[in-house]
């Protein structure tokens, strides 16, 4: 008995409130509404002057090409493996899907794919090791979207370190693909 | 005085037995094994021209040099030398040998020189002096310049006479060096002397190889970007690439008639090993695997490539037969085998093993028994090469501080000593044949 008081009181005030509140609303939020919206229109203005420049659309494609490249040549992560490995690690894997992104944003840039790995193992063995990895990495780049055709690769082998250092901290940065874009 | 006597004929009977085996042209395979008490006396003056120390120092120094590193022999001590090392008569009937007999020496270099319009002659004999009789002797007439030249071709010819395989000191050492800052070609003396750079590619150059029958060499650029296979006259200068496959084109090896070059082409996007003709035109597949195949080197009968595969996994040195392409696997110890060489003797095949980081040089048999670590200690010893006569190896070792110099041992593993100069970092070695 106690119980159905209180839903029944509680129902009433949630009506009670709705009723107000649909009264209150229309008057005093148009209102409110339309002054906030005149002070924006005003602040926007110089956007109606950004339309007329709109009108030059192919200077503007260019730019944004030009800012997608300068992006990608920017953007484009180089990524490391581990010894003797020519497996992408899943590091390496997140760092190639921004890589991707940037590349298809780019649509007209080329990259070559360079291959490196650190001094330890046989020169001739590295050549190959190298081209291993530059060669993972370009697959990868294709199942992510990108035109096999804008990426060459190439092996380095042992011939480039970054770092000259022995330690292992080294070794892992040469270890690595890195991504030039061309012209 | 009853052991005295005992031991003085064991002595005796030996000092005989081995003048038996010696004037009988005893086959030394393993060097250090077994020497020959040797006498070397001084360059004399001969006639015209009078002393020039020079000449006579300069020669001295390399012939020793050369005697000491074949480690046939077991030197005299010079300050032991009787009256007979200051005369100069070079005719059997002239020398005393009962002299050398005494200070225990079996055998006797002796020689002249003169000089007379810029012309050098040095005349040279190399005596048994147990049995008095000349085995060998040689007038070599050249410029001032040549005597170094003259030392070597001599040093060649005693071991001829004595060995019945002549020396491999006059011949050459190419090799990559980064004096320039990049890594060019460069060609040396076996002793390491008169460095000379052969390539301005201002790129990177890599792993050469002489060719057995012509004065060239081949090798792998990235001059044009891509590293491509080059080929070099050495005397000419004149050069050409050879294989341009996109992809790699590396470690060219001539086969040894010199018709064929073995190489590592990845032009279908892995690297596998073919046979290319001399005007660079794919003869044959030898590998067909998805594995890494690399570093090719070839039997002395041409018929199979020893090469580095990690198609089990690590790289480990593999043979492929070049008629049948049947593939056998060489080594199975250690975890990292690569650059392996086969000995022109075609008895052992050498290659370098790492471990913790570091490579020693070891050798075994092609049905891969009998495996020996010929190198130990610190220093990463790479890439080993065999002289033409099978006698020595040469390798590089990064013992110094990391910068990589090249080095020389006798195919025992003994004798190991550097012979290229510091500040270099050179590397890649490759023995040039007797031309």
């Amino acid at each position: 008995m106690q119980k159905l008081t209180i839903t029944g009181l509680v129902i009433f005030f949630a009506l009670s409130l709705l009723v107000s509140g649909c009264a209150k609303k229309p008057a005093g939020d148009t209102s409110e509404v339309k002054e906030t919206t005149q002070v924006e229109m005003q602040q926007e203005q110089p956007a109606e002057i950004m339309d007329d420049k709109v009108e030059d659309k192919p200077f503007d494609a260019a730019a944004a090409a030009r800012a997608a490249e300068r992006a990608a040549a920017k953007g484009l992560e180089r990524i490391h493996f581990d010894f003797d490995q020519y497996i992408l690690t899943d590091a390496a894997k997140s760092i190639l899907v921004s890589n991707a992104g940037l590349l298809r944003a780019a649509a007209a840039v080329k990259v070559l794919i360079e291959g490196h790995c650190d001094e330890r193992g046989s020169d001739e063995y590295n050549l190959a090791l190298g081209e291993k990895r530059a060669l993972a990495t370009k697959n990868y780049l294709v199942s992510l979207g990108v035109a096999a055709e804008r990426m060459n690769i190439i092996s380095y082998g042992e011939e480039m370190p970054i770092d000259a250092a022995r330690t292992k901290e080294a070794w892992a940065k040469n270890r690595r693909a890195n991504f030039k874009v061309k012209r | 005085m009853k052991y005295f006597k005992v031991s003085f004929f064991i002595i005796m009977t030996l000092c005989l037995l081995c003048s038996v085996t010696f004037a009988a042209r005893i086959e030394i395979s393993s060097p250090g094994e077994q020497t020959i008490p040797l006498a070397m006396t001084r360059l004399l003056p001969m006639g015209v021209g009078g002393v020039q120390s020079a000449i006579e120092t300069e020669f001295q120094q390399v012939l020793l040099g050369d005697l000491e590193l074949s480690g046939l022999f077991d030197m005299t001590d010079p300050a032991s030398f009787l009256s007979d090392a200051d005369k100069l008569g070079l005719r059997r009937t002239e020398i005393d040998f009962y002299q050398w007999r005494m200070l225990g020496a079996e055998a006797l270099i002796k020689g002249g020189y003169s000089v007379a319009s810029g012309k050098l002659t040095i005349e040279l004999r190399l005596f048994d002096v147990i049995t008095q009789r000349l085995l060998t002797g040689r007038r070599y007439v050249g410029k001032l310049t040549d005597v170094r030249k003259i030392a070597h071709t001599f040093a060649d010819q005693i071991l001829k006479s004595l060995t019945g395989e002549k020396g491999p000191f006059s011949t050459k050492i190419a090799y990559i060096s980064k004096r320039t800052g990049r890594k060019e070609l460069y060609m040396m003396d076996v002793d390491g002397y008169k460095p000379i750079r052969m390539t301005d590619h201002r790129s990177i150059v890599l792993n050469p190889d002489f060719s057995p029958t012509r004065k060239e060499l081949i090798f792998t650029s990235y001059k044009k970007g891509n590293p491509d296979l080059y080929r070099k006259e050495i005397y000419t200068g004149r050069e050409s690439r050879l294989s341009l496959k996109q992809g790699l084109n590396i470690g060219g090896r001539y086969s040894p008639d010199g018709r064929e070059i073995a190489l590592t082409l990845s032009k279908d996007k892995n690297s596998e090993i073919y046979l290319l003709g001399t005007d660079g035109t794919i003869h044959r597949r030898l590998t067909n695997h998805y594995a890494i195949d690399v570093d090719p080197s070839w039997n002395p009968k041409g018929n199979k490539i020893a090469f580095v595969s990690d198609r089990r996994g690590n790289p480990n040195i593999f043979i492929v037969d070049v008629h049948t392409l049947k593939v056998t696997r060489l080594t199975y110890e250690g975890k990292y085998n690569a650059t392996p060489a086969w000995s022109p003797k075609g008895d052992r095949i050498a290659y370098s093993r790492m471990d913790n980081g570091v490579f020693n040089v070891f050798t075994i048999r092609e049905d891969g028994t009998d495996e020996r670590q010929l190198t130990f200690g610190k220093g990463s010893k790479e890439h080993p090469r065999w002289s033409p006569d099978g006698r020595f190896l040469i390798y590089s070792n990064d013992l110094n501080g990391g910068e990589k110099s090249i080095w020389i041992m006798r195919a025992d593993g003994t004798g190991a000593k550097k012979i290229s100069a510091a500040g270099g970092n050179d590397s890649h070695p490759a023995w040039s044949d007797r031309w």
